[in-house]
């Protein structure tokens, strides 16, 4: 994918302003609008088209934290793969809070306790990456490598989120 | 994306589920994990003074392809010796149950599961030997 960032024409940084985004989403949209281009040749017509699939997905990339965070990342050539291994303590930590969660499957008030708990630890995740890709004008190495050991946190911790907000719904 | 019969019959009943003391010297315990899929898999065995697999249970949190490969891997570990153990290969996994090419890493991750097991049981008993 191109690059989000660039695509929607906003500064890359991790914390970003919310409704600035969403205007700029909106503004796009329109000018790439399909009845702008009714009259247009058929070659045009598809280059807006495909502008515009392009741009709602940079939007939804942007939108969501964590698939900010692996733009930022990618944008320095790093990725979370299949092949990585995450750290024994965050594995243990975890395997802790699904059983947690497993347990406390029947009584709501414990699976939004530990709801709590882990938005709070996702929320830090997120502070970090924002340390590391806004504090400073270009990250170095070890910096990036922090990001993305709190990026795989953060995915583990919105897996854990997910399936604690489907147990609360059902 | 369709799992085949296989991963379907192992997902909706695996197979030793379940946690065994990790404090026993016996016991071999394996804790990997996926994080671009955010899947954790515990795989734990206990073997007996002859070198030979007596039981193995495993715990995953992850997609339907995950766990039928850790279901799998206990059922295969069960009577095995440890270095028959590590010879199960993720291909063999995938050969079994009929895995798709996107659902491969959940194969390699239940290898790798295995080999974290019987390594951590290895350094158990080196370490026991030591004291």
């Amino acid at each position: 994918m191109t690059d989000p960032f660039e695509l929607l024409g906003v500064e890359r940084r991790f914390s970003l302003d919310r409704a600035a985004l969403e205007q700029r989403h909106r503004d796009l949209s329109r000018t790439l609008h399909p009845d702008r281009y009714v009259q247009s040749p058929a070659g045009e017509r598809r280059m807006a088209l495909e502008r515009a699939v392009a741009v709602n997905e940079a939007f939804r990339a942007l939108r969501d934290p964590l698939s900010r965070a692996e733009a930022l990342l990618s944008a320095h050539g790093l990725a979370v793969g299949d092949a990585d291994r995450p750290s024994q303590s965050l594995l243990m930590e975890v395997m802790e809070l699904r059983e947690s969660l497993d347990e406390a499957r029947r009584s709501p008030d414990k699976v939004a306790a530990l709801l709590a708990q882990v938005r709070a630890r996702s929320g830090s995740e997120e502070a970090l990456l924002a340390s590391v890709f806004d504090d400073q004008p270009a990250p170095g190495p070890d910096a990036l490598g922090r990001a993305r050991d709190a990026l795989v946190r953060l995915k583990y911790f919105r897996r854990f989120e997910e399936e604690a907000d489907a147990a609360l719904d059902s | 994306m369709a799992y085949s019969e296989k991963v379907i019959e192992h997902a909706e009943n695996p197979r030793n589920v379940g946690t065994l003391d990790k404090e026993d010297p016996n016991v071999g315990t394996g804790l990997v994990g996926a994080p671009a899929c955010g899947d954790v898999m515990r795989l734990q065995i206990k073997v007996s003074d002859a070198g030979v697999i007596e039981d193995a249970k495993f715990k995953t949190f992850g997609c339907g392809s995950a766990i039928a490969s850790s279901s799998l891997a206990t059922e295969w570990l069960k009577g095995r010796t440890l270095d028959e153990a590590s010879e199960i290969r993720n291909t063999d996994i995938v050969k079994e149950l009929n895995l798709p090419p996107v659902k491969i890493h959940c194969s390699v991750l239940a290898e790798d599961a295995i080999k974290s097991a019987i390594e951590d049981f290895r350094k158990k008993q080196s370490a026991k030997r030591g004291a």
